[in-house]
């Protein structure tokens, strides 16, 4: 961002006009003339040198006919031109979702494009750092498309500029176009591969076993809501097609509560070795079912259970400042 | 870039590149020599076999190619005797898209190969440029969109899907191409070197040995087309003057080397204006009616494109006319002659034309005799013609061969021959006896076409005859009318006895055949004027029409752009509007949306039609009623499980869209 405010005013414009470097794009974006670029193909390129070969025979032989076959296939190569620009003038673009992943995983975004009121074909969709997604729309089509890009460093990750290319029909033209959309993703740290067991909570770590038992002990059934973790859901009741609860059990996030804290951490551990294990540590609480804390230099998480805390957490770890620090 | 980056050829795009090459292949059939064309052609269909379409992974397939095209290039340079012309390429050429095929992998090696093929398509001209040879390069084009969609995207479709697309494009790219080819500048000569090779066409020669102009007659080819301005000159005085033949060396006549430029003949009688389109021969002679009286110019009236008028051709001292090019391409000249003209000689006419080499001794002696036994030069001419026409002389086309003396044996033993003999033993009498003489050759005849309007002259007409100087001026005889004067009169089929080859056209019966070949002469005509002939001179006279003539390169060019944008646009916009159709009740709802947003109310983006058509009435409630039932029939239309009843409901919502007042009235009343 700073390179481009080094320039003059016009210049930036024209910058970002031309190669989209900053995610100024507001959904949703509809492919025009002023945004698809197009250049020949290595085939293209190879097509068009024959024809010219072609055009310096008929000339010094004076093949009218040479003339007339040359002519023809240029004539087909600028439609296939058109054809190109066609396919993707009109397709529009928007953000959908940004996605969350561990750092070294796989980031998924998602875009949804629309054909507009014609049919696409072969349309390549790819982000920066990611494998390009083919897809065909047929008219008046909206498709949710996900994009995964390597989850590198603990943070934010923006998609960055992803481009829309097609060589359709012959694939003698390669049509680009450039869109940045302001969507972040978010990357936790890698979990710790083998994590200490997770500190003792509230009862004491003599006192787990029985608290594990005491869970067992269904409380009651509320409405099931999204996020709720899939091991507490009523499955008998969905089954009989009563509808769909989720289990409250008698001092959930009582007895076999756990506080994890920064600050109660070895000392010897650096701040992303931390971080893996606070990580990993959320992660076994919720598999085991147990209600957590968290508690972050700058940031702190009451306590809490299910997929909705979990993701709260983990996002508070992954946003937590890089101060480099122990 | 390694080759592994690029993806294998799968099933459909070897049997689409089989399919392109082969169209490639097959015009050229005729031309390349005949185990070219089945190994070239065996090749790509050797790669078809089922064991084959494995190749590409074994370890030989680096060897294939380098080895097969040295093999190739060394068996057409043996056959050949040389390799770099164009006849022994265009074999190589052939050849080597087969080899090309049978080792080809990714398809990379299929953008090569569909290159080579294009190429391979365009040398189909070299050897003819017919209607034909049009027709039979248009699958060319549409096998090379289909190939270049199939290596795109890899699928299997069937033929007819694949085929759609590109046939579409090469319709659409029709207007351009036919812009560029009347548009595009076209060159008066060749760019490199000279195209001499261009020219292995029938015709006449420099050179005149027994049995040349025979074998000339066999084809029914045509050699130039006339169109006079007045009547046509009648049968027997249709004599075609092309090269004149001086020197005699026993058996074989030949022009002599000097190229003086000679003066025109003065003219004795009314004159005839035609116009001659000559078709490419590959040598310099531009033929003319005798006897010309003025030098050929260009059909068009465009004196900038060729210099002062006059300066295509010249005239040498033995009133041959010589183009100042090579004739590669067809062109078209004005000429003035007249029937009647007086033809000076020049200094040196007579000692060129009494030369005569030491053989043929019995002819030199029966000479003397004849002509000791005359009075005048005349009188030993006639009777030579008489002897022609008493004794026993046949018209053949098949005369016997003659050895040593061939004007001897000719003469008094075989007296069989054609109008080469004749006209070459008679400048021999001629010459005997101390009269200058040569031998002019070119066309006698001609055949008027169907409706009139031009003569079509074959070189079946083709014909020899003598030149005597006499009185003071060249005059002709044509031997070959005293043996057989029907030759003259009525053509060669007439001339000829039963039995022999005559060429199909130049028979006098078979008139039905004759009438359709004379139909497809016409069409052939105006595809030679029109398409094949379309040069620098033609695409003058066309720019002229449109008013085009004076414009700079810089105005074309930007005329030319102009019309690529206005292509553009027009392809651009007629598949916006095939390709904007969507469902007639979306239609319909986006444009009462449209409408009641200008009225001003706008539908959010998560309301659907039922929600929205209720808020809209309870805002203009006197046309609630068509309001809901819009926003009811297009939710029932589109998301209703309703299919039998499609049309009616259509007609229902559209009754409704109707109904409702325009935006304008819509925002009076809120």
């Amino acid at each position: 961002m700073s390179t481009i405010t080094a320039f003059p005013g016009w210049l930036a414009h024209w910058r970002q006009r031309l190669w989209r470097l900053a995610p100024d794009d507001r959904d949703p974006v509809v492919l025009r003339h002023s945004r698809i670029y197009i250049l020949p193909t290595r085939r293209g390129l190879a097509l068009m040198a024959t024809l010219v070969i072609m055009l310096l025979a008929s000339m010094n032989y004076a093949l009218s006919l040479g003339f007339a076959l040359s002519f023809v296939c240029a004539g087909m190569v600028a439609a296939a031109l058109l054809a190109t620009f066609r396919n993707l003038a009109g397709v529009a673009a928007s953000p959908l979702v940004a996605g969350e992943a561990f750092s070294g995983g796989q980031l998924d975004f998602t875009l949804s494009l629309a054909s507009g009121g014609r049919a696409r074909t072969g349309i390549e969709v790819a982000p920066r750092d990611g494998p390009p997604v083919r897809v065909d729309l047929p008219a008046g089509a909206t498709r949710p498309l996900r994009l995964a890009v390597a989850a590198r460093r603990r943070g934010r990750q923006p998609l960055g500029r992803v481009t829309l290319a097609s060589d359709f029909p012959l694939g003698l033209w390669r049509g680009w176009a450039y869109v940045h959309f302001p969507l972040t993703g978010s990357v936790y740290p890698v979990p710790e591969a083998s994590p200490p067991p997770l500190p003792p909570g509230h009862l004491g770590s003599d006192a787990r076993r029985a608290a594990l038992a005491a869970d067992a002990e269904l409380a009651g059934l509320r409405d099931y809501q999204r996020g709720d973790a899939q091991n507490r859901i009523a499955w008998k009741a969905v089954a009989r097609g009563a509808g769909w609860y989720t289990k409250l059990f008698d001092g959930a996030g009582g007895s076999g509560a756990v506080d994890l804290d920064w600050f109660e951490l070895p000392q010897g551990l650096d701040e992303e070795q931390r971080l893996s294990r606070l990580a990993a540590w959320i992660l076994a609480a919720e598999r085991e079912t147990r209600a957590f804390s968290l508690r972050l230099p700058g940031a702190e998480l009451a306590q809490g259970q299910g997929a909705g805390h979990r993701r709260a957490a983990l996002i508070a770890l992954a946003l937590h400042p890089n101060t480099g620090s122990a | 870039m390694t080759r592994s980056a690029h993806p294998r050829l799968n099933l459909a795009q070897t049997r689409w590149l089989a399919a392109l090459l082969l169209c490639a292949q097959f015009p050229l059939w005729a031309s390349v020599h005949a185990w070219v064309a089945v190994a070239g052609t065996g090749l790509v269909f050797l790669r078809l076999l089922p064991p084959l379409q494995r190749l590409g992974r074994s370890r030989l397939r680096g060897l294939l190619l380098p080895a097969l095209a040295i093999v190739a290039a060394l068996a057409i340079r043996a056959q050949f005797g040389y390799f770099l012309a164009r006849d022994p390429c265009v074999d190589f050429l052939y050849l080597l898209v087969g080899i090309k095929f049978l080792e080809a992998r990714t398809t990379r090696d299929g953008s090569l190969l569909v290159c080579l093929a294009l190429f391979l398509a365009v040398t189909q001209f070299f050897y003819a440029q017919s209607v034909f040879a049009a027709l039979i390069a248009l699958p060319v084009v549409v096998t090379l969109g289909a190939t270049l969609a199939c290596l795109r995207s890899g699928a299997q479709a069937s033929w007819r899907v694949e085929l759609r697309q590109p046939v579409l494009l090469i319709l659409q790219g029709v207007p351009l191409a036919l812009m560029l080819f009347v548009l595009f500048p076209r060159l008066a000569g060749p760019l490199w070197g000279t195209p001499s090779d261009a020219g292995a066409r029938t015709g006449l020669s420099e050179r005149m040995a027994p049995g040349s102009i025979s074998e000339l007659s066999l084809s029914d080819a045509v050699a130039f087309r006339v169109a006079f301005v007045g009547p046509p000159p009648s049968p027997r005085d249709r004599y075609w003057r092309g090269p004149v033949l001086a020197r005699f060396d026993g058996r074989e006549w030949s022009a002599l080397s000097r190229l003086k430029t000679g003066n025109l003949a003065r003219r004795e009688g009314p004159p005839i204006d035609y116009t001659v389109t000559l078709e490419p021969h590959g040598k310099l002679w531009l033929f003319a009616l005798e006897h010309a009286v003025g030098l050929p110019h260009p059909a068009s009236e465009d004196a900038a494109l060729s210099g002062p008028v006059g300066d295509i051709a010249f005239l040498t001292y033995d009133q041959q006319l010589l183009a100042r090019n090579v004739v590669t391409q067809s062109v078209q000249y004005a000429q003035r002659s007249a029937l009647r003209a007086r033809v000076p000689p020049v200094v040196g006419d007579a000692s060129d034309n009494l030369r005569l080499p030491a053989n043929n001794q019995r002819t030199a002696v029966f000479a003397h005799e004849l002509r000791a036994r005359v009075d005048s030069d005349r009188a030993y001419i006639d009777a030579v013609l008489g002897w022609f026409r008493s004794d026993p002389f046949v018209y053949t086309l098949t005369p016997p061969l003659l050895d040593r003396d061939p004007v001897d044996a000719f003469l008094f033993d075989t007296r069989r021959g054609f109008c080469e003999h004749y006209a070459g033993a008679f400048v021999v009498l001629l010459r005997a006896a101390g009269i200058p003489a040569r031998v002019v050759t070119g066309y006698q005849g001609g055949e008027m076409s169907l409706d009139g309007d031009y003569m079509i002259v074959r070189q079946s007409d083709a014909h020899a005859w003598a030149e005597a100087l006499l009185d003071g001026q060249w005059q002709r005889f044509d031997p070959t009318g005293a043996v057989a004067p029907s030759r003259v009169e009525r053509g060669l089929g007439a001339a000829l006895p039963a039995g022999e080859p005559v060429p199909y056209l130049a028979r006098v019966e078979m008139t039905w055949l004759k009438s359709l070949r004379l139909h497809w002469d016409a069409l052939n005509y105006q595809w030679q004027r029109g398409v094949v002939g379309f040069n620098t001179q033609r695409q003058r006279d066309l720019l002229r029409e449109l008013g085009l003539d004076n414009a700079r390169p810089v105005q074309l060019a930007v005329a030319l752009a102009c019309v690529a944008l206005a292509w553009s646009l027009l392809v651009l916009g007629f598949s916006r509007v095939r390709g904007a159709r969507v469902d007639p009740e979306l239609a319909l709802w986006s444009r009462v949306c449209r409408r009641l947003a200008r009225a001003g109310l706008v539908r959010r983006p998560d309301e659907g039609p039922l929600d929205f058509s209720e808020r809209a009435a309870t805002r203009w409630p006197q046309w609630s009623t068509a309001i809901r039932d819009v926003g009811a029939l297009y939710a029932r239309l589109r998301y209703g499980p309703e299919r039998g009843q499609r049309a009616a409901l259509l007609a229902q919502l559209r009754s409704s869209v109707d109904a409702l007042p325009g935006a304008r009235r819509l925002r009076a009343q809120s």
